[in-house]
């Protein structure tokens, strides 16, 4: 049955397996691994380099490298378990290689998600910083419950229209920043900083920064500070959001109060 | 009282990011335990110590080794459990800050944000090191426990 499986086959799998993995936000240590085990347990010599932006398969014996190009994409954890139980099965032997392709191309196919209600929720969940506990007001909380709701939307949406990587995050601080004024200057919320800081809770890169720091001391210094530098120009993008949407409401609201 | 509110807006939180994350259902509630344990903790010492490094380096360790053990029980990857539960410890808000400053040109506000944010994306990074290094002394302990077949690291 081993027979069967050419080289080639191994490796444009390896390819598929990496480029899910690496897009669905795994640590480009696991990439390798996974995909190293995966080449183990076809039995053929599989060397990996993952980075961020491309992922490289061969097998050791011969000089024919495959390269996968990668982009950055949003967190899809539910793909990375996936993926890990099928390669898993796999290298135990209760799945052979063809059915491992075919479910592989399956994952890769599949809109896995959760449905949208649960999401707005979660994101609103995520809005009420406990950072923010005791610190700011109750009302303030609550009100970036909402806020950090049609934020978190407006990002998502946006990401869907336009291409031009860094805008969607800029449109969602954008959106943030213009309801918390306007909350501030209609006298609903009693402070705007408290209420922008708590509701870009989902929007702000602080996870993938701390996941960077962990691939720089993991020694995969590329992919750290490619997800570092990428982190910094979000926030970055956020931050101007923000700024854009205060200045453009205080303006409004001179204009009417004026 | 209050801890118990920090607890419960913080688990929260964790599986709130875990459904924005998209993590695997069956580790919702595992992401959660750990991220809002992760918070009291980062609670806890804070009244003792007012610094940056001390609170969120014990977060990290308690969120490094729970999310380990609960990788074990539950069969994930244990970076399912690591992204949701350290939503409400990251400096994201830090960093936004520092870059809004830097698009107001406050310079001094910027770097005063800017280091904050290293200093603690390098602490929890090195207390996930030292988490590690704890659990791969228990490891064989919890595995004789579970009885299961090779897992995940």
């Amino acid at each position: 049955m081993e027979k069967s499986i050419t080289e080639d086959d191994v490796i444009s799998l390896c390819g598929k397996v990496g480029k899910i993995l690496l897009t669905s936000g795994a640590e480009t240590s696991r990439v390798e691994s996974t995909v190293e085990y995966i080449g183990k347990a076809a039995h053929y010599d599989i060397a990996c380099h993952a980075t961020i932006t491309a992922l490289f398969v061969g097998t050791n014996n011969q000089s024919r490298t495959h390269l996968v190009k990668v982009q950055l994409g949003d967190w899809n954890l539910q793909k990375v378990d996936e993926i890990n139980t099928v390669s898993r099965k796999f290298v135990r032997g209760q799945l052979d290689f063809h059915t491992l392709k075919e479910s592989v191309e399956k994952i890769d196919r599949k809109e896995i998600d959760f449905n949208w209600p649960l999401k707005i929720i979660g994101a609103g969940f995520v809005s009420v910083a406990p950072m923010l506990l005791f610190k700011a007001t109750w009302t303030d909380l609550s009100y970036a419950f909402f806020v950090g709701i049609i934020g978190y939307l407006g990002a998502v949406l946006a990401g869907y229209r336009i291409k031009t990587p860094y805008v969607a995050a800029g449109c969602g601080g954008f959106i943030v920043g213009f309801l918390a004024a306007t909350l501030q200057f209609s006298g609903l919320g009693s402070s705007a900083g408290n209420i922008i800081v708590s509701a870009l809770m989902p929007l702000v890169p602080g996870v993938a920064i701390t996941n960077s720091f962990r691939e720089i001391i993991d020694r995969n210094t590329i992919s750290g500070v490619v997800r570092a530098v990428d982190a910094v120009i979000i926030a970055g993008s956020i931050g101007a959001g923000v700024v854009i949407g205060t200045s453009l409401c205080k303006l409004i609201f001179a204009w009417i109060g004026g | 009282m209050h801890v118990l509110v920090e607890f419960i807006v913080s688990l929260a939180s964790t599986v709130g990011f875990g459904l924005i994350t998209n993590i695997p259902r069956r580790s919702l509630l595992p992401a959660g335990i750990t991220g809002s344990m992760a918070w009291t903790v980062y609670y806890l010492v804070l009244q003792v110590n007012h610094g940056l490094i001390l609170p969120n380096f014990f977060a990290a360790i308690v969120i490094g080794i729970l999310g380990n053990i609960s990788a074990v029980l539950f069969k994930v990857p244990v970076n399912i459990i690591y992204v949701p539960s350290l939503v409400s410890l990251v400096p994201g808000g830090i960093l936004y800050l520092g870059m809004r400053s830097f698009t107001l040109g406050q310079e001094s506000h910027t770097s005063e944000y800017l280091f904050n944010t290293l200093t603690i994306a390098i602490a929890l990074a090195v207390g996930f090191v030292v988490a590690e290094v704890i659990f791969y002394r228990i490891k064989p302990l919890l595995m004789k426990l579970v009885q299961a077949p090779k897992t995940s690291d």
